[in-house]
Parts: C-alpha cells; structure tokens; sequence
C-alpha cells in the first residue's frame, strides 16, 4: 500500500526517530539501570544463601556470578536437616504459617460480615461506625501493647486461659489491627455493589443471610481476595507483635527467628540469608499469583 | 435511594418485624466490633491511663513520666531520629514515585518494571533491612555498596603503590628516613637541594617488604651524576646489619620503584615529573639553571578510598560550635541515611503504584490542550501534570508520614554496635522501655501516647477526605 | 488567520490494516467554517489531531498558512483547539485557564488582562473568571474552553465534537452562538462532529468521512441535494433517505423499473432524462432513493415515485409525524403534515415527484443522475 512506501521515505523515518529518541530512549536506559540496581539486594541475598559457608566474607559474593558451578543447597540441607526443633528453620516456618493463616481467615470473615453490615443494614449510626473505624487505621499497634498484655494476664486470672506467651495470643491481636482496613476495604468495595440487586433478591424473598452469601459475597470476591493478601502478607512479615507476645515461647515466626539470629545469636550470615530467603519466598508466591489484586489492594487502602 | 424507601415501607407493612432484621445486622458487626472494642479501642484509652502511672502500673505519678521523657537523652534521639526520618523519606518517597511512574510511561516492558519495584514491600522488613545491612557492610568483600565505590573511587583517585593506611594510625611522616621531610599534603620533599650535574638521594623507612617483593624491587645503586640532569636514588633505609645507619646505601638494601617524583623549584613549584626504576634510581634530564628539591609526590603514599561506614556511629553533623546537647540533636546518624535508602527501596514501589494510577487516570485531553496552548513537554509536567496529580501526591506523603512515625523494624534489624544508641526511633523506645526485661508500662505509654498524639493530625485528614468521599 | 491544505494526508496505526485516514485532501480557505463529519471511527477526529499536532503523520501533508507543518509540535502551529471534554486546567480558575497558553508566550500582563476580559464578555464569563472548572456548570465550561482558544487569537480554531457533552436544549444554544462568533471573527474553523444537524447548521463547506476516505466536501446545499453517494445520501438529513431495490428492465423502446417482487406495491416511472442514464449503466439493478420529507400521502398523477403502504408506527412531533410504514417488506419512513388522518393498520399511498427521487448504483454506490 502506499503508505508502506511512504515510511520508508529515508527524512521520514529520521523524523519518526527523532520524535522517538528524547522520550523512549533514555527512558528505557534509565529504567534499565534501575530495574538492575532494584534487584542486586534480592540476587544478593539469593546468592549469599547458595554459596559455601566458608566464602562469606572472604570474596564478594557477586564473584559467584562469574562461577555458577560453585553455588550448593548445602545451606537449605543443613537447616533442613535440622527437622522441626524448636527455634530451628522449619520449626520458625510452620509457626509463622500457623500465625499467619487463621489471622488471615479471621479478618476476611469478619470484615465481609461488618461490610455488609456497615452498607446494607439499615439502622442508624452506621456513618458513624465507619469513621470510627477509619480512625483505627492509622492508630500505631505500639498503643495497645501493653494494655493487651495485661488483659491477657487478666483472662489468665479469670478464666485461666492466658493467651500471653502463645500463638493464640498473637492471632488475636493480629485480627483486632487487621480489622479496621480489613473493615475500610470491604465497606467501600460493597458499596459499590448495585443496591437494585439486594432490593430484587429481597423482593424474592431472601432473608438477609441468604442476600449475604448468595449476592454481596460473590460479588465481592475481588476485594476479599485483596484483604485476604494483604492481610496475609501483613502478618507474615510483622516482627514486633510477635517479639511483644509470644514471650520467651520457644516457637518463634520466621522474623523473630531471622532477629534472633542477627542479635541474640550473632549468627553466621549463611544461616540469616538462607532464612530470609526461605521467609520471602512465600509472600513472593503469593504476590506473583495475586499481583493484580495486590495492587488493588494497594490502591483501595492508602491509609494504612 | 428509592430502593431504599420500597424497602422502609416493605418493612413497616409488618411482613417481616424490622427489629429482626436489624438483629441480623447487628449480628453481623458484632465479631468485629467486640474484637476492635476489646484489643484496640479499650487499650488505646487504658495506654493514656498506664502513661499516667508507675511503671508497674500501682502509684499515680501525674505527668512525671512525661516529664521523664521529655528529659531522657535516648529518647530525645528517638524524637530527633523520628524527625529526621518524617522530614527525609516521604519527601524522596513520593519523588521516586513520581519519576518512576513518569517513566514507566514511556516504556513497553512497564509491568515488569513495575512488578519489580513492587517486589520488596511484600518482603519483611526485617529480612531487607538484613539485605541491606550486607550490601552496606563495610568490607568490600561483603558490601556490594562500599565494594562499587572502592572500584569506582580507585578510577579517578588510585591507591599509591605505598599506601598509608591512616586509620591503622599511620602518617606519611612515620616513612621519612633521610634527607626528606613530610610536607602537610601528604608528600615528601628532600632536604637538600642541587643544580644541574648534582645529586639528591633519599631514604625511607617502614617500607613493607611484601610491598618491595610484589614491585620486583632491586638492590639501590647509586647512579653516576650527569651533566644537565639531576639524578639520584629513593631507596629503603634500613639493613638488618646496621638497623641506625640511616644515611647510607648498605649492601641489600633496595630500591624502591615506581616513585612518582616531581622536581621543584624553591618557591614551591613542580617544573618536572618522573618515576623511579626497579632499582630506585631517577634522573631529570635538561634542568635549567637555580637548584631544585625532589618531591616523592603525596599520590604515592595515597590509600585510596576506604568505604564508607554506613552502619557504624558516624554522624553528619551540620553546624559546629553548639553545646554538646544541640550538636547531638542536630546531628544525623549515617545509619539513619542507611535505613532511609533501605526503606525507600522498599517503599517505592507503593508509591510508584499510586501515583501510576493518577497518572492513567489523568484526562490526556488536558496535557494535549496545555501543549497546544504552548506549553514544552517540561512545562506541562510542572505546570499541569503535577498539579494535577497533587491530590494523590498528597495521599503517598500523608501514608507514608504515618509509615515512618510507626519505623520500627528496620531500626531493631539494621542498628548494630555504636549505631545501636544513635538511631531509635519512638516506637523502638516504646519496646525497649517497656519490654526488655519485663513488662514496665509508666514511660514506655508515655510515649506511645505521645506517638499516638503525632498519628492523630493524619487520621484527621484521613477522616475529612474520606467523608468528602 | 490562515487556509489550511491537506494534501494526501494518510495515518496508519502500526496493528490495524487498513488505514484510519487515507490520502485526505481538503482545502479550507481562510476564514471558512469547514466540519468534518462522518460516523464514529471514521478518522475525523484523527484528521484533526494531525493538524493539531497530536498524531503523528504516517504521509501526506499538512499546509496551515502556507506552510508545511508537519513537523512542527503543536505549540508552534498557532492552533487553537477545544476538546470534547474541555480539557480544562482543574486547578486553575477561568482566567487562569483562559490565560494559561498567553502566560507560556510570555505576553505582557495587561495584554492578557486585556484579552481575558474581552474574551470573558463575548463569551458571558466575567462573573465566572476567579472560579475553578469544578464549581462550573456543563456549559460555562465549555464556554470557558471556547474562550481559551479565543484569548489565543489562533490562526486556525479546531474543535473536537464541543457540543457532545452538553444536553439537547443547550446544544441547540451553543451552536447558534458558535455560528455567531464565526461570523463575528471571521476565523478559520475546524469543526469535528458525528452530529450532521451541527454540521449543516453551521457549517460553510462539509467533508463527510466513512471509513476513512472522503466521501464528499461541498456546501450543506450540494450535499443534500445531489450527494454523491447512497453513503453520503443517507448520512446526510434526518431522517435518513428512503432507500428501494428495484430491477431495470431494458425494452427496445423504453426502459422501466420493477419491484423485486412480481406483485410489487412499490412504482417508479422515469423521465426521458432518467431512462437514458439508466439505459447506459452497466447494472441490471438500482437502489432508488427518497427523502422522507418529499413523500406525501396521495396518489399523484405522473409520480415519480409511489408505493402503497401500511403503517405500522406514527410518532407525533407536533407540527408533524413521522410515519413508518412497509411495502414489499421495505421500510418507509415519511414526514407527513401532523393533521393527516393516517392511523396504524392503514393502507395508505405514498408519492413524490420525479426531481426528488434518486439513483445508486447497486455495488459502488455512486448516484447516476
């Protein structure tokens, strides 16, 4: 055609660069280099975790890019082999899963029950309830340490059930500082939920629960999805409600262990860097499955 | 909302109680209600009492504790290092952010990019802030930070090939052994001078031999004179056969070689330049007339750059002159800067994701009009992009002005050795007063109060903007 | 002020294969009102950015006051051009929006005082000067995008669809107040629109565009009255022409029409004129086409065109209705007097004389008369 024939015109196709260069160009070379810089800490890590115990500190550890040969699991088989003892690898794995998944489900829960409360319930206040809420978002966890300490010791007296020094303990807390963005995201997402379709549902004859988990629940799957990562990811990375809480239990999460290691134990930088790899590759899992309703996530709760 | 009002007269007709139906609502609020009564409104009130108490929570103290605070020198530097932390990072955060979305623009691999930079939030931040403290360790085999400026510094300012360590103590001084002195930058000049035909030999001493050994040095010989040209011999005074004799060139004793020497005239200035053989020996050719000093020139002696020491004690401190106190409290620790780029590589992304998202959001329609109205593509950037975005700019800053009051982890993972007392922040005095060795509450609430207090204008904002909503 | 030249102007978007816009030419003289009209994706509004300098020019060329542009970013071509959504500054006030492209042209203050203000009465915003876009209503902003371009005092003003975002009341307003200012300014203009009421209305000359190839450009008169093609024809004038298959039937003495039926209710007789040419076409069927607005409801002797309908919908418009009716399965649609007594179900005959009906060809779509 001849447009085709037109583009090959030689002052065209200089024209066409030129328009190109300022903007693509550098931008490209620019990112480049940033994108490189943006990943050395993480290869960093990977690499420290792959090498000989014995080369750390002796060479940098990007000569091992230059001989790949020499990389090893022997790290992982180590602490691997460990099995699950107490204040070991594994041990610090499990424990962080068995904080982190029933805090995650928790939150979702409850968070999808008082959205639909706080948008489609009737009664008054409900305004009210949700500002209140949005003030919790940003009140630090530092606030409440002690108190809740206290009030564990004090169920202890009661009830004799302390949750201070167990995984339960930590759970609970997790939830309560889940809830108010957990709260904030549900109540916004479902409030864009056309009300037509409640009112049709209603008219039908379905009682509330029904209208809950027939309409609002599928329809919000995108933003419980959301919470449900962020949530999780919160949890699973957090250090000090589990330094605070779990007291002298001798089953830490995977960041008290990689502290403990840091300071306690001055340990050798293998063991922190095969840990912190083993600590990052689940939220990294979970992050590249989900990494849509990550950003998501991210973009609905800029307040947290 | 006419809905709503089909479904008010639906309900008041009596089909179906609304009292039940409230219940129902109601029941749904309840797990959540009790839970954020219980572990987050209840202690948040209970922390103001506890601030208020002794540190065993037994005896009414009034506002000493807030008196303690305001009076402990640690937790003056936690104040001051959260105010060092709020007045750098939000600011280089949201810029970042704004570059980067700004950028990723333009380009075809954008989300990649983009899931790249993101990458790090999800990573505990006590896991990066462990990255991070090895790429800034000090040695430049661990420290790919320091390791990157030693090969980029030793380019344009390369170590002599006899260094002086000067934080081994070291001082050029210390190598003089005869007929030189040290000059104050760092090079040696020879004490006696000569004219041309003449001769200027000089000796030194603390030489490592290892450094002699590696350079192939050879046996000193003292080369004959020449007419026109002054020569000589720069050679290691010292024989194990005669440790004292400092002056002369005894058997075995060698040459040092490649010497970078320079001919100077009395007033100071370098007329010619030369370097010493494998066996020491030099010689300046066609000398005019007046007599001349030798140099051995301050590169020689240079150590290069040694790295920084991100992580140690060291302070930027801005104005001298102050009492010890104001010097201490205007000072910023260089780990502080440390964890501040940690956690920008950390946070950036976030930033970078919401900014992205007002930028797509933007209506093009307004960028073309302001180039159609003159503007260069800088222009409109300034004048009308960034304006534009200021409500999400707002956003990032205000987020992350929480973020970091609340820094915490970072510091617990990345301070060590004498950095440990120069960094705190609050919420890290928060734990250390009031969980190490026991649970001690008085002035441990006191400054979460204190903490919450700070929070407070942000919530204020969160709350206006999302009732303007 | 300036003419603008479209000489073969071509935009291909790397993806697509066929081209947007292909080979336009176009003259505007200086100081004509041109619209560029057509359906949506027919490249008008792409046409348009290239001048405004938005789009890059695959080929072709593009001459605004005698000069070649297509090189030139768009603040260097002294264009003004108001966007369908305004595209106004939210976060400067009226006189700041208005001033905005004065300001980057450095232009003394009281120039730009000066030019604000007398732009700000034309356009009734002087109340409205030190208010953001956001407290405007739909038409005081796009009376602010009007003003905009006017401070600007362009050689040539481009506008992209203005009125789409307005209500229908408004947008009849609107549009006789831009008529008006280009008769006050004696401007050239460039009036993008899918809209061929606007462009009729308004216009000097019409380009209609249909899959991005000129169809026609002539006056509102040429276009109506001897539309190039059954495209144009129907395009142009609501509602839309009447539009019936028949088949030629070629005697040795005459040539006729029939319905495409054997029992066709549909009759049209032609002129001498109207046998020769279709005598001398090269097709064996013909799309005979007929305004709505030159059907009446009776049999008149010697019609050009007749056919016995039913009608199946009346919509009463006051003065008239629009009746819609079928013959031969084909829709007709006729604007009668509204004091006709035709109701539903009727069966009625409608006519209109031989210089009203039109000829396409069948495949290219070309009027033969």
């Amino acid at each position: 055609m001849t447009t085709t024939a037109q583009t090959s015109d030689p002052t065209k196709r200089r024209h066409l660069l030129r328009r190109m260069l300022p903007a693509r160009g550098p931008s490209n070379l620019v990112l480049g280099i940033i994108a490189i810089v943006w990943l050395v800490p993480t290869v960093s890590l990977l690499v420290i975790s792959l090498r000989p115990e014995a080369d750390f500190g002796v060479s940098g550890w990007w000569k091992a890019l230059l001989d790949p040969a020499s990389l090893t699991f022997s790290n992982y088989r180590v602490l691997f082999d460990q099995g699950f003892v107490a204040g070991g690898l594994l041990d610090s794995l499990m424990t962080s899963i068995e904080i982190t998944v029933p805090a995650t489900l928790l939150v979702v829960f409850f968070a999808c029950f008082a959205g639909h409360s706080l948008v489609f319930g009737k009664w008054r206040g409900r305004d009210v309830v949700f500002l209140t809420v949005v003030g919790l978002m940003v009140v630090p966890v530092q606030v409440a340490l002690i108190p809740v300490v206290q009030f564990y010791h004090e169920l202890g007296n009661l009830f004799g059930l302390n949750p201070y020094g167990t995984i339960p303990g930590v759970i609970i807390f997790h939830v309560a500082f889940g809830l108010p963005f957990g709260i904030f995201l549900m109540r916004n997402f479902m409030s864009g939920i056309p009300m037509d379709l409640l009112e049709a549902a209603r008219m039908e004859g379905a009682g509330e629960w029904k209208v809950f988990y027939r309409i609002v629940l599928p329809l919000a799957l995108p933003a419980l999805a959301s919470l449900a990562i962020f949530q999780f990811i919160w949890v699973w990375n957090d250090l000090l409600v589990a330094l605070v809480f779990l007291g002298g239990n001798a089953h830490t999460p995977l960041t008290v262990f990689l502290y403990d290691q840091n300071h306690e134990l001055q340990a050798n930088y293998w063991i922190i860097s095969t840990g912190a790899i083993v600590s990052v590759i689940v939220p990294l899992i979970v992050f590249f499955s989900f990494q849509r309703y990550f950003v998501r996530g991210v973009l609905a709760g800029a307040v947290k | 909302m006419s809905g709503s009002t089909i479904n008010a007269k639906i309900r008041t007709s009596g089909h179906r109680p609304w009292i039940r139906e409230h219940a129902v609502s109601f029941a749904f609020l309840a797990p959540a209600a009790i839970w954020l009564l219980f572990i987050v409104i209840y202690p948040t009130i209970d922390t103001v009492r506890l601030s208020l108490f002794n540190e065993s929570a037994t005896k009414f103290l009034g506002l000493t504790n807030y008196k303690t605070v305001f009076s402990t020198d640690t937790i003056l530097t936690a104040f001051r290092n959260n105010v060092i932390w709020v007045l750098i990072f939000p600011f280089f955060v949201t810029t970042i952010g704004l570059i980067f979305a700004v950028l990723t623009e333009r380009i075809r691999w954008a989300t990649a990019f983009k899931a790249l930079i993101v990458m790090p939030i999800v990573f505990s931040t006590t896991a990066s802030a462990l990255v991070w403290a090895t790429m800034l360790d000090n040695s430049p085999q661990i420290g790919a930070v320091n390791a990157a400026v030693l090969t980029v510094s030793d380019w344009f300012n390369p170590p002599g090939a006899y260094p002086v360590s000067a934080t081994a103590g070291q001082t050029v001084a210390n190598l003089v052994g005869s007929n030189a002195h040290a000059e104050k930058n760092s090079s040696i000049v020879s004490n006696s001078s000569a004219r041309a035909g003449g001769m200027i030999d000089i000796g030194l001493e603390d030489v490592s031999p290892t450094t002699l050994a590696l350079l192939k040095a050879q046996d000193a010989v003292k080369p004959q004179p020449m007419s026109g040209a002054i020569t000589g011999v720069v050679w290691r005074a010292f024989s194990p056969s005669d440790p004292t004799n400092k002056t002369d060139i005894l058997p075995a004793e060698l040459g040092l070689p490649i010497l970078r020497l320079s001919l100077v005239n009395p007033q100071g200035v370098s007329v010619a330049t030369t370097t010493t053989t494998t066996s020491g020996q030099y010689k300046f050719s066609n000398v005019g007339t007046g007599s001349y000093f030798v140099e051995l020139v301050g590169s020689n002696f240079s150590s290069g750059f040694t790295g920084i020491s991100w992580l140690g004690g060291s302070s930027l401190t801005p104005v001298s002159g102050l009492g010890q106190t104001a010097q201490a409290l205007l000072s910023v620790p260089l780990a502080d800067m440390a964890m501040i780029i940690t956690y920008l590589w950390i946070w950036a992304g976030f930033a970078m994701v919401l900014i992205g998202a007002g930028l797509a959001s933007l209506n093009r329609e307004v960028l073309e009009a302001a180039r159609i109205d003159g503007a260069k593509e800088w222009q409109v950037f300034r004048r009308v992009t960034v304006p534009m975005l200021a409500p999400v700019l707002a956003v990032v800053f205000v987020t992350m002005i929480i973020n970091v009051l609340k820094v915490f982890d970072i510091v617990l993972n990345m301070a060590s050795g004498s950095s440990i007392n120069a960094t705190p922040t609050l919420a890290v005095e928060i734990y250390n007063d009031g969980f190490t060795g026991g649970v001690h509450s008085g002035v441990s609430s006191a400054i979460a109060v204190i903490l919450f207090l700070l929070v407070l204008p942000a919530m204020i904002m969160n709350l206006k903007r999302i009732k303007g909503v | 002020m300036a003419s603008v030249v479209l000489r073969n102007l071509t935009k291909q978007y790397s993806g697509n294969n066929a081209p947007s816009l292909e080979m336009l030419n176009l003259e505007i003289a200086d100081g004509e009102f041109v619209c560029l009209v057509g359906p949506s994706g027919c490249g008008k509004t792409t046409a348009l950015r290239m001048i405004a300098g938005l789009e890059d020019v695959t080929s072709g060329e593009i001459e605004i006051g005698g000069r070649i542009v297509n090189n030139l970013p768009s603040r260097d071509r002294d264009i003004a051009l108001v966007f369908q959504s305004y595209a106004l500054y939210p976060h400067l006030t009226v006189a700041d929006n208005m001033s905005f492209g004065l300001k980057l042209r450095k232009v003394p203050k009281a120039e730009i005082e000066e030019a604000v203000q007398s732009a700000a009465k034309i356009l009734d915003l002087v109340d409205l000067l030190k208010r953001k876009p956001a407290q405007l209503s739909g038409g005081q902003r796009q009376r602010v995008a009007l003003g905009r371009a006017l401070v600007r005092d362009p050689a040539v003003f481009l506008m992209d669809e203005p009125l789409s975002n307005l209500d229908a009341k408004l947008r009849v307003q609107t549009r006789a107040e831009i008529a008006q200012l280009h008769h006050r300014l004696q401007a050239t203009m460039l009036y993008v629109t899918h809209d061929q009421v606007e462009a009729m209305t308004m216009a000097d000359r019409i380009a209609v565009l249909n899959l991005g190839v000129l169809e026609q450009y002539g006056t509102p008169r040429e276009l109506y009255n001897f539309p190039n093609n059954q495209f144009v024809a129907g395009f142009i004038g609501s509602p839309s022409m009447n539009f019936v298959s028949m088949r030629i039937n070629r005697d040795v003495e005459r040539v006729y029409l029939t319905g495409m039926s054997a029992d066709s209710n549909i009759k049209v007789t032609l002129t001498d004129e109207q046998s020769d040419i279709l005598r001398k076409s090269d097709c064996s069927d013909i799309v005979v086409g007929v305004r709505p607005e030159h059907l009446i409801e009776e049999s008149i002797d010697h019609a050009g065109f007749s056919a016995v309908a039913e009608v199946e919908v009346i919509e009463f418009l006051g003065n008239d209705e629009h009746i819609h009716a079928t013959s031969d399965d084909t829709d007709l649609v006729a604007i009668l007097n509204a004091h006709s007594s035709v109701a539903r179900g009727d069966s009625i005959t409608l006519s209109a004389p031989h210089d009203t009906v039109h000829f396409f060809h069948p495949t290219s779509g070309l009027r033969l008369n």
